[in-house]
């Protein structure tokens, strides 16, 4: 640390006359040359073996029939059925309806919430940090573990939500009221994320423009109107992009409420494969109905990656 | 960038309602989990008790009969193992990669990178199905070895997202002048690089810590009754056929998130890095 500038100092030592580890040192940078390689080496196995090579074999999987006690390459081909049955399967279009309106709900909320509360927390008062680690306590908490939290609240007879509100409804065993159970607990997971990537935003915003702008007079909203929200726009565009990927692959909150019921209403994209995949055990179907969500989340990225890049071009 | 405030009595009104706008949040926010170890410190009796009871003796019944179970003690020591494994090898792996991405330009860098935010962006259920089917024919299927695996698949993007940041920080003329004087990139990223990111590396294991602790997904698909972890346990608890055991749902429940609340906090400063992962700096 002491010399920052240190290289003009120690350049000397290149030309060094030749010592008795020349030799070695030699190999060394013949070795160094490989530095670079070696580094990501390791990388690129896992990618490969743990990432690539089960994509490549799944998609190989989504060609083939249903075979009991499957072995790797036993099931015979079928070429489209996979998709073909899918794709006529209301279980599965369902799916794909449930889980674009779900992910719009949740991260639509969790986003207004979010912003909402980052700037309360933005506020200079005291005693302001405590809130903000307390608001952040129920993205820490165990997914599965805090479903099953809410699962109790929410019990008909035993849960205290129903209690105060005196009546006796089955949340989580109407179609109409569960997929709005797993929506509020999802929502109660991940506000705190939005909330602090845009508390960061807003932390690291120049504040000349707002102040200028409340010397010329304008009011409180025209400043977040016009001010505010245009300089975090990078900021929601990451949250919009991080939420978005993440409540589309929603799991753990239905699976421990529902399990995808009552009547496939709470029924994602995630849980329909799991289903055909490790309970049925068909896996071309599963295979199948992993890369048509592959695809979907790979189109929701590029969208956003490209909304991103656009802005910073301009 | 702090609010623009206004004349003295008007910034006094405001505070208040701030407060009160924040007090009904945190309860909102807090009120599920404060209620779940309300129950776990309650007796069979209590948490049946209607009206919900607010004020009692609290017992640690509950949490006695968790800690003295046999299957409660084993799936805590595969989450322990699981996790820290998953940690060691992501930064194994991860870090001399980010070092890599954040020093040296080498073909296929870009696309590479691209890779690994498809990686991290990709649905795990769609990832889980072909691991499921090549390790059950490996033999690695419900073995604690393949959820690790699958953990570390997960776990390394964010290591190397996070990791390359800190190494772009670090200024680059301290490894130059160690080559200069005869260090090989190896020993002058072992002995100058790794220790001045050690605040990343940190970070970066505290963020797979808590990515492998809460895994649920890749657990209860690759584990057994013997090689299960805390999550699957929890939710195998759930589906019980006798009703469920409130006392021991809850306490095991706060046992389980007890840990990675404490892990969080001591990481909590980098929590916004790791989650925007390097798409926002700062």
């Amino acid at each position: 640390m002491a010399e920052t500038g240190g290289s003009e100092l120690a350049r000397p030592a290149l030309i060094a006359p030749a010592s008795p580890g020349a030799a070695w040192r030699l190999r060394g940078i013949v070795l160094d040359r490989y530095f670079t390689r070696v580094a990501i080496l390791p990388t690129f196995v896992v990618m490969l073996g743990v990432f690539g090579m089960p994509l490549a074999f799944s998609f190989y999987l989504s060609f083939t029939g249903y075979a009991q006690g499957q072995g790797l390459f036993s099931g015979g081909y079928v070429g489209l059925e996979n998709y073909q049955d899918l794709l006529s399967d209301p279980a599965f279009t369902g799916s794909i309806t449930i889980t674009l309106v779900y992910t719009a709900a949740a991260v639509a909320a969790e986003m207004v919430l979010g912003l909402g509360i980052a700037l309360l927390l933005n506020i200079d008062l005291p005693g302001i940090r405590i809130c903000r680690t307390a608001l952040i306590i129920p993205m820490m908490v165990t997914p599965i573990v805090g479903a099953l939290c809410w699962k109790l609240l929410l019990d008909p007879s035993h849960g205290v939500i129903n209690h105060w509100i005196g009546q006796h409804i089955v949340w989580l065993g109407r179609p109409d009221t569960a997929l709005a159970a797993i929506w509020i607990v999802g929502v109660w997971q991940s506000t705190p994320y939005v909330m602090l990537i845009l508390l960061a935003g807003l932390r690291s915003l120049p504040s000349e423009p707002t102040e200028a702008a409340a010397i010329d007079g304008a009011s409180r909203w025209q400043v977040f109107w016009h001010i505010t929200l245009p300089l975090l726009r990078p900021y929601l565009l990451v949250g919009l992009l991080l939420r978005t990927i993440f409540e589309f692959r929603a799991f753990d909150n239905i699976y421990a409420m529902t399990g995808g019921g009552p009547a496939n209403s709470t029924m994602v994209l995630s849980m329909f494969t799991y289903l055909m995949s490790f309970v049925r055990f068909d896996f071309g179907l599963g295979a199948a109905s992993s890369w048509l969500m592959l695809l979907m989340a790979l189109l929701l990225c590029l969208f956003f990656i490209a909304l991103i890049r656009r802005r910073e071009v301009t | 960038m702090a609010q623009v405030v206004g004349s003295n009595r008007k910034r006094w009104l405001e505070a208040v309602l701030v407060y009160a706008v924040l007090a009904v949040l945190v309860l909102g926010f807090v009120f599920p989990l404060i209620w779940v170890l309300g129950l776990s410190l309650k007796t069979r009796l209590q948490i049946f008790a209607t009206p919900p009871l607010y004020l009692w003796w609290p017992t640690l019944e509950n949490y006695a009969d968790v800690l003295t179970r046999a299957d409660f003690a084993q799936a805590f020591i595969n989450t322990l193992i699981v996790s820290t494994s998953a940690v060691v090898l992501s930064l194994c792996v991860g870090v001399p990669a980010a070092y890599a991405f954040a020093r040296f330009p080498f073909t296929g860098r870009t696309f590479l990178f691209f890779a690994l935010l498809v990686m991290r962006m990709l649905p795990p259920i769609a990832v889980l199905v072909p691991m499921y089917v090549l390790f059950s024919k490996l033999g690695l299927a419900t073995t604690r070895f393949s959820v690790v695996l699958a953990d570390t698949t997960f776990a390394l993007p964010l290591v190397v997202w996070l990791m390359r940041g800190f190494f772009e920080d670090l200024p680059a003329e301290l490894e130059e002048s160690a080559w200069i004087d005869g260090a090989s990139r190896y020993r002058a990223f072992w002995h100058i690089v790794l220790p001045l990111a050690r605040p990343g590396l940190v970070a970066a294991g505290i963020l797979c810590l808590q990515l492998a602790w809460n895994d649920f997904l890749f657990a209860a698909v690759l584990t057994n009754n013997a090689t299960q972890t805390l999550p699957v346990m929890m939710a195998a608890f759930n589906a019980g056929d006798s009703g469920v055991d409130w006392g021991g749902l809850t306490a095991s429940g706060v046992l389980v998130i007890l840990p990675v609340i404490i892990f969080s906090f001591i990481a909590q400063k980098h929590l916004v890095a790791g989650l925007s992962s390097g798409a926002v700096k700062g």
